[in-house]
């Protein structure tokens, strides 16, 4: 691995390891770009996975202090865990399920499509689906997505997804299948075929299951143009006197600062850490935070619109057997405003396991008694689904600094809060009866309806637009008002979408990479 | 029958307790293990509580997570050991004070004692009055680790838990069950991604 002297102003500067930092470090080292990634928490290898959830959480979660706000249930019942992020080489990829899905058409143009909506701020995005294609082609490429595009098969068929299936069936649906995942399904790009071990949120101890941990990271490493420095947490992004970021200062593990200089500076902290970033580099020039003219960053939080449902079946299921996420059912994914709501939602089958199962059945403090008892005695006879949909951008829903309390590094705690729109409680009631409705027509006896849990899909605060008034970055994630300022997260998001974040994330990533190259080349920064 | 858990409403009491569970939250979360709960309980034994408190205690973690046909008095009387060997001081007087409470309660609303009290859903909906507090979730998670993280129990809920030293579930069972049909095989699934 290289090695960059903190003087040295020719490399650029990743902040954050995760699914887009990773990637934007290898693209950039692959096309013979200097980096410096900077990763607040520790290296981890295969040999710290362990099949075992709590300790998993323990071990690699974000867990300095944040609050949860808002009206969502978890602002009483998870008050210091809004989310549920990963802090660590690979960031949240370690942890992630492996559903690469794309978005569709309309979910681009969401604004064209649902008009403006009271109390939402629905905005395009200022890229559409045709000009991601090609860019989708290549992150299903690079992480191995079973479908059309690396031509992998998509994984076999579990018990609690086959549960699932039978229902769609008796349902008269077809939108469900085993896939995308970007889960190998045979041996490929040096990582072994998926052996269903399950227990793949706490990560594959086996690498079948993409993660930039054993993909990107050490890629990038081994050209010999990017170092990964870790426990290396960012406080500040700093400027001259044009306005131009030259530097960042982090505190490595023992406390110490440090100040590394740079040409350009990418922030992929996920969409909590990333504009707390930029709020907290402030500046005389920029006193409201970071590319932050438009009064955007931090604001629009999106988490999608969740919930989860279980049903006990007539006999045994054991769904905690193979992969986590075994199947996705996609026939809810369309905007049609009869339905009360904008946007589509999807279903994908979640196995949780017994511990998990305990904790979020009822989450709070009346989750106990013998109905929770009783529920859990079903445990190996649940098949269940995790259901996810589009998340209306909303100002309120934003992050912003404590007023009065520190962390560890004396940076302001963040508040998460997130209220959800009308939108929203239409949206879950319609996704609880269509689960109920499927589950019920194989035989569940109990259906257990889950609010949702602490949030692992986090975008929209760093969000994209054309106009510069409306949005903090541009259409390749380049700040508005600092050239040299790139956002290379999910917090660039404009919206939510119904599917989960990161196939988009990694796409966008990779097109950033060339865009970066580019304007570097082209001396513009 | 169809239960179904809809979303909580924020109540006046729930705010009211919120940061004492924000701190009950953060130390569960930061995982306090049933290992290590375990593991000093066994040292300690339950010493401390008189005969009738723990009687209390006992019943009480029975009747947070009842399960009478699944587990054996000896896993409750190790959550009851391990809650007391884990108070601090003033968590140990909480404890007191809370078991105190629940059987003046018990008196005042049934006039027997709370372990008398013969109905599952009295003995429940008492427990209900103390929900909110402290010492109450406190048990209430040492419980839950106690029973739905311990390896050992796991398997009277049909859960097996670590996989990997077995070389996963793909030749052990992952795709057994037949009251549904199965899945599509490798041809069609190859298929399937033809472009
Ligand atoms: C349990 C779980 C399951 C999931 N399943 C799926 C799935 O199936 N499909 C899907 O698409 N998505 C899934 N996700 C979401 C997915 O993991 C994220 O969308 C994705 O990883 C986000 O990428 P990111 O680059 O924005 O951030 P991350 O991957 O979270 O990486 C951010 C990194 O930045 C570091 N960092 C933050 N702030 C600083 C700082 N100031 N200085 C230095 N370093 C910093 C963090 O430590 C972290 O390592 C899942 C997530 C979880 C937790
Ligand atoms: S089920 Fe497959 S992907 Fe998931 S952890 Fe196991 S081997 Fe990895």
């Amino acid at each position: 691995m290289a090695k960059f002297d903190l003087n040295d102003d020719s490399v650029a500067v990743i902040i954050g390891s995760g699914a887009g930092g990773g990637t934007l470090a290898n693209e950039l080292a692959q096309r013979g770009i200097k980096s410096v990634v900077l990763e607040a928490g520790k290296r981890f290898g295969l040999e710290d996975i362990e099949n075992d959830e709590w300790a998993m959480f323990q071990k690699i979660s974000w867990l300095d202090k944040r609050y949860s706000g808002g009206g969502w249930h978890g602002a009483v019942n998870h008050p210091t865990l809004p989310t549920w992020i990963v802090k660590g080489y690979g960031g949240s990829t370690i942890h992630w399920a492996g559903v690469a899905l794309r978005f569709k058409d309309f979910e681009f143009k969401t604004r064209t499509t649902y008009g403006a909506i009271d109390g939402a701020n629905v905005e395009d995005w200022p890229i559409d689906l045709e000009e991601m294609i090609p860019w989708y082609e290549k992150a299903e490429l690079k992480m191995g997505v079973t479908g059309k595009t690396t031509g992998m098969p998509h994984l076999p068929w579990n018990n609690g997804f086959r549960v699932l299936a039978e229902g769609c069936r008796r349902t008269g649906r077809s939108d469900y299948r085993s896939g995308p995942m970007a889960i190998n399904s045979v041996e490929r790009d040096g990582r072994p075929a998926c052996q269903q071990i399950g227990f793949c949120m706490q990560g594959c101890a086996i690498g079948a299951k993409w993660s930039t941990m054993y993909t990107e990271l050490p890629r990038a490493e081994e050209t010999g143009n990017c170092e990964v420095r870790t426990e290396a947490m960012v406080l500040k992004v700093e400027h001259d006197d044009a306005g131009k970021v030259n530097a960042v200062v982090y505190a490595d593990k023992d406390g110490n600062q440090h100040r590394q200089k740079a040409r350009i500076v990418c922030v992929a902290g996920n969409s909590i850490e990333s504009p707390r970033l930029l709020l907290n580099s402030a500046s005389s020039m920029f006193p409201d935070g970071l590319a932050n003219s438009s009064g955007q960053v931090g604001k629009n939080y999106m988490n999608h619109t969740t919930g989860g449902v279980y049903a006990v079946m007539p006999e045994k299921v054991h769904m905690y057997r193979g992969t986590s996420v075994a199947g996705i059912v996609g026939d809810e994914v369309y905007h049609d405003p009869k339905r009360g709501f904008s946007g589509g939602y999807y279903l994908e089958f979640l196995s949780l396991g017994l511990p998990f199962m305990a904790a979020f059945l009822e989450p709070g403090n009346t989750g106990w008694g013998r109905s929770v008892a009783r529920a859990l005695e079903g445990y190996d006879r649940m098949s269940g689904v995790w259901v996810l949909g589009e998340d209306l951008a909303q100002e309120r829903n934003a992050i912003t600094l404590h007023p009065t309390e520190k962390d560890q590094y004396g940076l302001p705690v963040p508040i998460v809060s997130k209220t959800p729109h009308n939108n929203d409680y239409e949206m879950t009631a319609h996704m609880y009866e269509t689960s109920a409705e499927i589950y019920e027509a194989v035989g569940a006896t109990d259906v257990y309806e889950l609010p949702a849990y602490p949030a692992t899909h986090n975008m929209g605060t760093n969000r994209m637009h054309a106009d510069p008034d409306k949005g903090v970055v541009n259409a390749y994630g380049q700040a508005h008002d600092i050239a040299n300022l790139f956002v290379s997260d999910g917090s660039q998001f404009t919206s939510s979408a119904a599917c989960n974040p990161t196939l988009t994330i990694v796409a966008l990533a990779i097109r950033q990479a060339e865009y970066i190259a580019q304007e570097m080349n082209a001396r513009n920064i | 029958m169809t239960i179904r858990f809809h979303r909580l409403s924020q109540s006046r009491e729930d705010r009211a307790g919120m940061s004492r569970r924000m701190f009950l939250m953060t130390t569960t979360l930061a995982g306090i293990t049933t290992g290590t709960l375990l593991g000093r309980a066994s040292l300690a034994q339950g010493a401390g509580l008189g005969e009738a408190e723990s009687a209390r205690l006992l019943r009480m973690v029975q009747d947070i997570y009842p399960h009478p046909d699944l587990l054996q008095i000896a896993h409750y009387q190790a959550i009851v050991d391990a809650v007391v060997s884990n108070a601090d001081d003033d968590a140990f007087a909480a404890l007191q004070d809370g078991l105190a409470r629940i059987e003046a309660k018990a008196q005042e609303l049934f006039g027997v004692p709370y372990t008398d009290i013969e109905d599952p859903d009295a003995r429940e909906g008492l427990l209900r009055h103390f929900q909110n507090e402290g010492f109450f979730q406190n048990v209430r998670w040492t419980a839950y680790f106690g029973i739905y993280n311990n390896k050992e129990i796991w398997p009277l809920f049909g859960y097996e838990g670590s996989s990997v030293e077995y070389g996963g579930y793909i030749n052990r069972g992952f795709s057994d069950i037949t009251f549904v049909p199965p899945g599509p095989t490798l041809e069609e699934r190859l298929a399937e991604v033809q472009k």
